[in-house]
């Protein structure tokens, strides 16, 4: 499945705004991988499993298109992405709850775990990504670039020191960033593209799933 | 939410780097997250900064990679002894004869070498009490002279609350407090002189004790002055001051 486009997205929840219920699987699908984003990369992505809060979001979302209480398909994205944020907020809630430990070594041991990425990658693919990242620090055009990447996120150098330090203005700072990024990109999909940005097959299904559940639910029939 | 156009697209993504670490404000996080549902572009930039940060950190962690500093001196150093190199096999060619090394490339390269030889300075921790001394004396004195490599600071700041909320000595059921008032936390260096903002952490998830940690990495990269220490607790929809030290640097 390719990305779908900004102005497409648009196009498919104002259709689904607009009661079109094919629409609505669609918009399903298109927003998943946003509202996975935000619940895997916000605030407390540490604390929630990700895959069952897009559902539920979903769920929620395309409950509030049905309702035709929403009539902007920005205020949908927002909507979603608020609905997301919420969800992991209780989710972090319950889990600081349940967390009854006052055994001081099993606290600490259990902070630091908390402290630890996730991991999702097993020791060869995060062995591929330092090779990966390696391989874009050697094709940087210019030693100041290396040194802002370096210094940025190694050594967690401020962005306003850096720029003063290099000489650069801070545009040109996330141009270097975002660069790096479409670069590093491009390597990965060359050398180890199972770790791109390849969509699971739950991104088409779990949105299939919750559409059917409606259907079902409100029609009887599918 | 801005109209959904190319260029609010591109203002979104120069924010990635500061959404990955957690360092917009709310309103900010709440635009750049609606954004963000709307747009794979940016959802792939979010994950592709996000491996950029673990992939840098795993070459670090293999050896592949110094930190900026060590990296740049060595990348100089290498520079500098390719120019010797350099200067040695032109003069060869110049003189045209079989002559022995200049002893002065090779006593430049023992200078060279001597010269990265530092000796390595000693991690300092400091536990700070929630409860602050007078306003007589700085609660952390540094000395640009000889500074720690790192300086971890540890206040015991997070306020623990009951499961509801509520501030009480025991909660409902007799157990005791235990749930920090805040899910994150984050300090701030901010120098008294102009207020500037020197030094900022990531943000770091309370977990059940009242002790945070905050590991500086440079201190001696600070500038001689005074600085608040500021500890800030974050809430999706609030954030507080928590605690206020003074730091000394000399």
């Amino acid at each position: 499945m390719s990305a779908i486009s900004l102005d497409e997205i648009e196009k498919i929840v104002s259709a689904a705004l607009g009661g079109d219920r094919q629409a609505e699987t669609r918009m399903l699908v298109a927003l998943r991988p946003g509202v996975l984003a935000v619940l895997r990369f916000g605030a407390f992505h540490r604390w929630v499993d990700a895959e069952d809060l897009t559902q539920e979001t979903l769920q929620v979302v395309v409950e509030r298109v049905r309702a035709r209480t929403i009539d902007d398909p920005r205020k949908v994205f927002a909507f979603a992405a608020a609905t997301a944020r919420n969800m992991a907020l209780n989710a972090a809630r319950k889990m600081l709850r349940q967390q009854t430990v006052v055994d001081s070594d099993l606290v600490d041991e259990l902070a630091q775990n908390l402290e630890t990425e996730p991991s999702d990658m097993s020791e060869a693919d995060d062995r591929q990504l330092a090779q990966a990242v390696m391989a874009l620090l050697d094709e940087l055009p210019t030693e100041r670039d290396r040194e802002v990447l370096v210094r940025f996120y190694l050594d967690g150098t401020d962005k306003q020191q850096l720029c003063r330090e290099l000489g650069l203005s801070p545009k040109h700072f996330d141009r270097v960033l975002m660069r790096a990024r479409t670069r590093l990109r491009t390597i990965i999909e060359r050398r180890a593209p199972h770790l791109a940005l390849v969509p699971r097959i739950t991104s088409v299904l779990l949105p299939l799933a919750i559409s059917f559940t409606f259907w079902v639910r409100d029609f009887g029939s599918w | 939410m801005k109209s959904l156009d190319r260029q609010s697209l591109e203002e979104q993504a120069r924010l990635v780097s500061r959404y990955v670490a957690g360092d917009l404000s709310r309103s900010e996080r709440a635009e750049f997250e609606a954004w963000l549902v709307a747009s794979h572009e940016l959802a792939a930039e979010v994950e592709m900064e996000r491996r950029l940060r673990r992939g840098i950190a795993s070459a670090a962690r293999r050896g592949w990679l110094k930190r900026g500093a060590e990296a740049v001196s060595e990348v100089r150093e290498r520079r500098w002894r390719m120019a010797i190199a350099a200067s040695v096999v032109v003069s060869l060619l110049l003189m045209g004869v079989t002559f022995v090394l200049p002893n002065g490339s090779r006593n430049e390269s023992r200078t060279v070498a001597s010269s990265s030889q530092v000796i390595p300075a000693l991690p300092r921790i400091v536990r700070l009490s929630a409860n602050r001394s007078l306003e007589t004396t700085p609660d952390i004195a540094l000395s640009r002279q000889a500074p720690p490599s790192e300086l971890t600071i540890e206040p015991a700041v997070v306020v623990l609350t009951c499961p509801d909320g509520s501030l009480e000595l025991e909660c409902a059921g007799g157990t005791l407090p235990q749930t920090p008032q805040y899910p994150e936390y984050e300090m701030d260096l901010v120098s008294r002189q102009g207020s500037n903002l020197a030094w900022r952490s990531a943000r770091q998830i309370a977990s059940t004790g009242p002790v945070l940690s905050f590991v500086l990495g440079e201190p001696e990269k600070l500038a001689a002055g005074d600085y608040d220490v500021i500890v800030r607790g974050h809430s999706p929809d609030h954030e507080e001051v928590v605690a206020r030290f003074w730091l000394r640097v000399n």
